[in-house]
């Protein structure tokens, strides 16, 4: 019990300074646009994978009130993705979105091994591979789209 | 199907129908409302349930969170998209309080209804006016944060 509370805080602090370290000053608005919109879809979509038991979170934040693990999934997941998305090349990298969605599923797997703040019931490491990448594809698309309109957003500019 | 289950119905085609209220040059403007007001309604209405203060005896995917998902991911979201994209920005302030007063008295008023009339919510710890003032600070922060989000750095009017 002990050991998984060290973890999520280690996860808070992890991410709080993983984004103000990473993220530049001018691509706030796109880390956060990034961040808030992959929390909506993970928050979507881990909704039917905890219904359907594919994952099971036996320590969690708030055990009365949600079954999914609240640090993961509300904080650290969105953050990661923002980072991704910040500094992915304009043009969708195959190479650069393997590496990234192997190394999450790698840090998910080892969440899952070694702490009790998840567990695989039918899901398989392979099919949170599938997973991630799906959600970060769509996630991916959702995102060009609201700045694919250079002239009304001109970020890059800014700060510059 | 239950009364329920029906109201349930009701909200996400009347919401969804809400949609078509949005002007296409402000669907970014509604994007990020929607997805700011998910971010403090995810965690707010999980500590909410938490703590007890409030119940929903019926809801979607029950077995999942005990908070509502219909309500806090795509009803009340939605409606704050749509008090942004319609803002009345450039009238006098007691006119844009009145439409803070407007937005949040007709929210408290539905709320208060369906805890009245059905299951779907249940008040333990909670009041009226809580619901009041938590909807009008959220509408706040929102709209505070959608103003920085489209600052003069982004070139676009809101």
């Amino acid at each position: 019990m002990q050991k998984e509370f060290v973890i999520l805080l280690i996860l808070w602090m992890i991410g709080i300074i993983g984004f103000f370290a990473l993220i530049v000053r001018k691509d706030v608005r796109r880390g956060i646009l990034a961040f808030l919109l992959f929390q909506a879809v993970i928050w979507f979509f881990d909704m039917f994978v905890f219904k359907y038991g594919l994952l099971y979170a036996p320590v969690r934040e708030f055990p009365e009130a949600h079954e999914f693990p609240l640090t993961i999934v509300y904080f650290f997941h969105p953050l990661l993705f923002s980072i991704f998305y910040v500094y992915k090349r304009l043009n969708f990298n195959f190479i650069y979105f393997s590496i990234w969605i192997s190394s999450i599923t790698l840090f998910d797997v080892v969440i899952e091994h070694y702490t009790d703040l998840l567990e695989f019931r039918s899901m398989t490491w392979y099919g949170l591979w599938v997973y991630f990448g799906f959600l970060y594809y769509a996630s991916n698309i959702c995102c060009d789209w609201f700045y694919k309109d250079k002239s009304v957003f001109q970020v890059e500019k800014w700060g510059t | 199907m239950t009364i329920e289950a029906w109201i349930l119905l009701g909200v996400y085609v009347f919401t969804a129908a809400l949609l078509f209220a949005i002007p296409r040059e402000k669907i970014r403007l509604a994007v990020v409302a929607f997805l700011f007001k998910q971010f403090i309604t995810f965690l707010i209405g999980l500590v909410v349930v938490e703590w007890g203060l409030l119940e929903y005896p019926v809801r979607l995917f029950p077995s999942v969170s005990r908070s509502s998902f219909t309500y806090e991911f795509f009803a009340y979201p939605l409606t704050c998209a749509i008090f942004n994209v319609w803002y009345p920005n450039n009238r006098n302030l007691l006119i844009q309080f009145m439409y803070y007063v407007a937005f949040t008295t007709v929210l408290t008023i539905g709320e208060v209804i369906i805890e009245i009339y059905t299951d779907l919510i249940t008040y333990i710890h909670w009041e009226w006016y809580i619901s009041w003032i938590s909807i009008c600070l959220t509408f706040y922060m929102t709209r505070r944060f959608c103003i920085w989000f489209f600052a003069k750095e982004h070139g676009e009017i809101y």
